[in-house]
């Protein structure tokens, strides 16, 4: 019966070409319109830390203005000063906790042939590596004496380690910076967390960096962050008044033990505060967080204000092809009620042509399933065309999950698109076309 | 034609006049939404940056080698780049418009800031040689160019040390608002309490930052940053050169001094495109959208009323042996589908208003102005006639014998 | 009334021609109702639609009350058609998505009427059909009796010079069939010259004249009056009454 089905089905999407490719076509616009969209957001609003939910997490404190917040939402900071995040780094209270900060550092390669390069660097602590449960291809991240003694250790991206040392186990090999020999501790597996979570304000969808080195050292060469510096006062002159100053540019993150353990760290963070108020900084209402990765994502509002907007654009669209789908059925259905009438008066039950009515919608959606696949795949190289190397761009790449949803929301939005037609068509009665009007 | 016969006759098809009002009224609310943004945007875009665009381009360079002078670099390539054949001037610089990446501070009239923000402007700082204006191509609307004694070297250590400034006129209106800048002293360029003197303003110059509000305040001061081994140079070329020009002036630099990096070399033009890619791609997606949510509407349109015709051709034979003229039909086609695009345009009023929100909620996007929805309202009422005209035309060219048909 | 002279009517295909009228003449005086019978395919249907200015001839001519209707053009006719003219048809053809009142309203709509003098017209004829009481059901709510006196209610509300039936009874049984005739027949007496095609014998005999079409020809051309069938008189006086099947 199933395949008599679809031989009605094909036969009669056949003899109206126009309308059957009018219906595919819609279906498959609208589909290409709201995945590829859909696309872009999912990458967007993806978690790469999700694994880790209870366990990383970004404080904040309020140290800002007594004159004016921080922002209009009333956030704390998105960055903490120097001496803040010191301080609670060497308080120690989490189980785990390192302060970041991005610049760059010239590279000297050994091999003269490689010309000197800037590479991206992330000044950080050694607990960075196991907090964020960094992949190693070869060796590891550095201790905790290695931070306190600004040990000359480096890690590098895998990226790094091919072009300097042809992807060869580089452990314990020299790599000159600006003048200075470092010993490599550990290459880095592909690691390319997306949104780049942990240091957005240098753009929360660009690359790892290509070399991690001790914090200490950062600040022993007198950098400020290459990304954003941000005062509300002046610091006054010098790298010790700046490094003592109210300004804001160092990221921070702990690993705690889950939610309780969280409330427990915002206690600590209050009581600091406190402390702090007491010294005369801190003139702000108390106003410490202690976000989850998912939290600090959406406070940041990392998804972008266009990439929402295209994608409620896009939906509506996908309503409108279905609605023109819907309408174009439900006129290609009603036109054979005769033919209804008269399979139903030869004997056809009710389900029968519920089922043959729904199998043509079906086919439809198969058609119109493989053209928006197509269509998504096309739409996603325009948006790569059109915002190239930046966070849409990037998002612009279809997996093995999307082009399951694809298909699927695909079949299924037409299947919904036949449901209304073939019901009615299912009213027809027998009877009432068999008389002749 | 009379409405009310063909409004009862519509209300007996409410799913078909249900499918079209629905379509209408998202469609409209998509266009009128997306037009407004396109609109703003392209607005956004075309903002001219007040220096020379086309001429101009950027270069950095980074010493890395133990014996490398920033400062003795900095003089050294200004004194090269300004003798290459083709320049027309080159300074150094901290940032140019458009590259969403400079300094920022707060400026006042007023020694100190204020226990509340009140006063304070927000403005971008470009740090500049004497050469400054002529490389930047900025106009100069009053009072006098930076001349050499004007110009100060500063570190972390120093913090700036210049004693004069230029300002947009952006920012000496504000700043100034009864006029007279030109000679009146300024705070928080140097530091909030050292007092720095108005000598000229400039018709126009953004700041580096797209989103800002306040986009044309920014402030030029007379300094050299020497900081970092780092420095950036900023050249303008004679009116086509700058593409043979680029890379001579790398090449210039990187025989200057071999230990040092000398990178993003970018014209003005590049750093508009990549500042503005963005929106000009949100243009091109809300345009396409709008483009194609009209030709599906439309074709909807088309389809559903060619069925329609279809199914009441008997209908038709009959109103025209009844005495109906050919034009009769036709505006009963047209009329049927102003009154379901009206009722299209009733609920996407709703709807625009309520998308709108959504987006003003979210985002910070100002109000829809009112004439979008009028405008809007007008193409869709378009839209239907000519998606009726073909239907409408087959409708009124059915014979009168039709009827006389049993078939 | 009706005066057709040498009336012919050719299609043409690129392959052949095809003679559905050949100079065909016929006279219908005002006041009469003649019944115009003939077999399958005998080019009655081309008649009618000719009589009725729904299709145009090739040859010869016809007058319509008095109007030569050789060469007007579409809207012309369609005005002609409107004023003159009263159509039944064997399928009713009502317009299923209006009311008994909108269905009536519909010729009136194109007349011209203002609005009270089409509320008037409507009701009167409504009346006069008997259905005056159900002017806000649809079509599909009525018999196939009760529809075909709405069609006879919308062809008179206009108040024709000519009423022409297209088999108005073929599509009904035989009771609601003889009283749709009671009902022509009364309205032929209040002065409505009625031309009526039908291949039903028993149903032309009732009509004062019979014509014959064979192959596009008149075959039985009768001038004269026949006696008129006997009728109820009940019937004559309220036809309504006698046809609410």
């Amino acid at each position: 019966m199933t395949r008599y089905y679809f031989w009605l089905a094909t036969r009669s999407l056949r003899r109206n070409p126009v309308l059957t490719a009018l219906m595919v076509a819609a279906i498959a616009l609208g589909i290409g319109a709201a995945m590829t969209a859909l696309t872009v957001l999912r990458g967007m609003s993806s978690n790469p830390m999700a694994h880790r939910e209870d366990r990383v997490y970004r404080p904040q404190v309020d140290n800002w203005s007594a004159n004016q917040p921080y922002d209009e939402q009333g956030n704390p900071p998105n960055l903490m000063t120097y001496q803040d995040s010191m301080a609670l780094h060497n308080a120690r209270k989490a189980r785990r906790q390192a302060a970041m900060f991005p610049n760059f550092l010239a590279v000297e390669p050994a091999n003269p042939e490689v010309k000197p390069f800037l590479a991206t660097v992330l000044f950080t602590h050694g607990d960075f590596f196991p907090m964020f449960d960094v992949p190693f291809l070869f060796g590891g991240g550095w201790d905790r004496q290695s931070d306190d003694n600004n040990a000359r250790v480096v890690v590098i991206s895998r990226a790094m380690n091919d072009r300097l040392f042809g992807g060869a186990d580089s452990v314990g090999r020299r790599l000159r910076m600006q003048g200075e020999d470092y010993i490599v501790s550990g290459v880095l597996d592909a690691w390319q967390p997306q949104p780049r979570f942990y240091e957005i304000s240098s753009g929360a969808f660009a690359d790892v960096e290509d070399v991690f080195v001790p914090f200490g050292i950062g600040i022993e060469k007198e950098l400020t962050s290459s990304a954003n510096n941000n005062c509300f006062s002046d610091p006054g002159a010098g790298y010790q008044a700046w490094l003592a100053s109210d300004c804001i540019w160092m990221a921070f993150w702990v690993e705690l033990e889950g939610a309780a353990d969280a409330a427990r760290y915002k206690d600590f963070l209050d009581a600091y505060v406190q402390e702090q108020k007491a010294r005369g900084r801190f003139p702000r209402p108390l106003n410490n967080r202690v976000n989850t990765v998912a939290e600090w994502l959406a406070q940041q509002r990392v998804v972008g204000r266009d990439a929402q907007t295209q994608t409620w654009l896009a939906f509506a669209f996908l309503i409108v092809c279905l609605i023109n789908t819907v309408g174009l059925l439900l006129a290609k259905f009603m036109a054979r009620a005769p033919e209804i009438g008269l399979r139903r008066a030869v004997g056809a039950s009710r389900k029968q042509v519920f089922a043959q009515f729904l199998t043509e919608s079906g086919v439809i959606g198969i058609a119109g399933a493989a053209l928006g696949l197509l269509l998504t795949w096309l739409g996603l190289i325009g948006l790569r065309a059109l915002y190239g190397d930046t966070a849409t761009g990037r998002m612009a790449e279809l997996d093995a999950g999307m082009t399951a949803i694809v298909v699927l929301a695909a079949i299924g939005a037409s299947l919904l698109a036949g449901l209304f037609p073939t019901w009615r068509a299912c009213q027809v009665t027998p009877a009432l076309q068999l008389k002749s009007n | 034609m009379a409405m009310r016969p063909i409004f009862s006759a519509l209300m007996r098809n409410k799913a078909g006049l249900a499918l079209i009002v629905v379509q209408v009224a998202i469609t409209l609310a998509v266009i009128c939404n997306s037009l407004f943004i396109v609109l703003e945007r392209s607005t956004r875009v075309g903002r001219p940056s007040g220096m020379d665009e086309t001429g101009t381009f950027t270069i950095d360079s980074l010493g890395f080698a133990a014996d490398y002078d920033v400062r003795d670099t900095i003089h050294a390539d200004l004194a090269r780049l300004r003798a290459l054949p083709g320049v027309i001037d080159a300074t150094s610089t901290n940032t140019t418009p458009l590259t969403n990446g400079g300094w920022s501070t707060g400026v006042t009239t007023e020694p100190g800031r204020g226990v509340d923000s009140s006063g304070v402007q927000p403005a971008a700082m470009y740090f500049m040689d004497e050469h400054g204006l002529d490389a930047f191509g900025v106009r100069l609307v009053e009072g006098r160019a930076f001349q050499a004694g004007d110009v100060r070297e500063f570190n972390q250590n120093t913090r700036i040390q210049s004693s004069v400034a230029i300002l947009t006129q952006a920012l000496a209106d504000v700043l100034f608002p009864d006029g007279g800048a030109v000679g009146r002293q300024i705070y928080g360029i140097a530091n909030d309490n050292q007092p720095v003197t108005v000598i000229g303003i400039v018709e126009r110059l953004q700041v580096p930052w797209v989103g800002w509000t306040d986009v044309e305040q920014s402030v030029l001061v007379p300094a050299i940053q020497i900081d970092g081994n780092f420095s950036r140079y900023l050249v303008r070329a004679e009116p086509g050169q700058r593409d043979a020009l680029m890379p001579q002036v790398e090449k210039a630099l990187q025989d200057g001094h071999s230990g040092r990096l000398v990178r993003r070399m970018r014209s003005i033009e590049e750093a508009r495109t990549r500042v503005y890619r963005q929106d000009h791609a949100m243009m091109s997606i809300l345009g396409g959208t709008m483009v194609a949510m009209l030709v599906i509407t439309g074709l909807g349109i088309v389809g559903l009323t060619s069925f329609w015709v279809t199914r009441r051709m008997k209908q038709i034979g009959t109103r025209r042996a009844l005495g109906a003229l050919r034009g009769d039909i036709r505006s009963y086609f047209q009329t049927e589908n102003a009154l379901m695009i009206g009722f299209g345009i009733l609920l996407g009023a709703l709807l625009t208003y309520g998308f709108n929100a959504w987006l003003m909620q979210n985002f910070n996007t100002a109000r829809l102005p009112w004439p979008y929805l009028p405008m809007g309202a007008l193409a869709m009422a378009v839209l239907g006639q000519l998606a009726v005209l073909g239907p409408a035309s087959r409708a009124a060219s059915v014979t009168p014998a039709l009827a006389t048909r049993t078939a | 009334m009706l005066r057709m002279n040498q009336l012919s009517k050719v299609f043409r295909t690129h392959m052949i021609e095809t003679h559905a009228l050949r100079e065909l003449s016929m006279h219908v005086r005002e006041g009469e109702f003649v019944a115009v019978t003939g077999p399958s395919g005998s080019g009655k249907t081309t008649f009618l639609n000719i009589a009725g200015l729904l299709e145009t001839f090739t040859a010869g001519e016809y007058h319509l009350d008095g109007v030569d209707v050789r060469g007007l053009n579409d809207d012309a006719r369609s005005r002609l058609r409107n004023e003159k003219i009263g159509f039944i048809f064997q399928g009713f053809n009502l317009i299923p998505d209006l009311n008994l009142f909108d269905n009536v309203d519909v010729p009136l709509r194109y007349r011209g009427f203002k609005a009270p003098e089409r509320r008037r017209r409507i009701e009167e004829a409504l009346a006069k059909v008997g259905l005056a009481s159900r002017m806000k059901h649809y079509p599909s709510e009525l018999s196939g009796g009760q529809q075909q006196r709405v069609a006879i209610a919308r062809a008179l509300a206009g108040e024709p010079r000519l009423l022409l039936a297209d088999e108005p009874t073929g599509n009904l049984d035989s009771l609601m069939a003889r009283g749709v005739m009671e009902l022509l027949e009364s309205i032929n007496e209040q002065g409505t010259t009625i031309v009526m095609v039908t291949h039903d014998h028993e149903l032309a005999a009732r009509a004062q004249r019979n014509v014959h079409i064979i192959d596009g020809q008149v075959s039985d051309l009768d001038d004269g009056p026949r006696l008129a069938a006997p009728r109820p008189a009940a019937a004559a006086a309220n036809p309504a009454a006698a046809v609410n099947a």
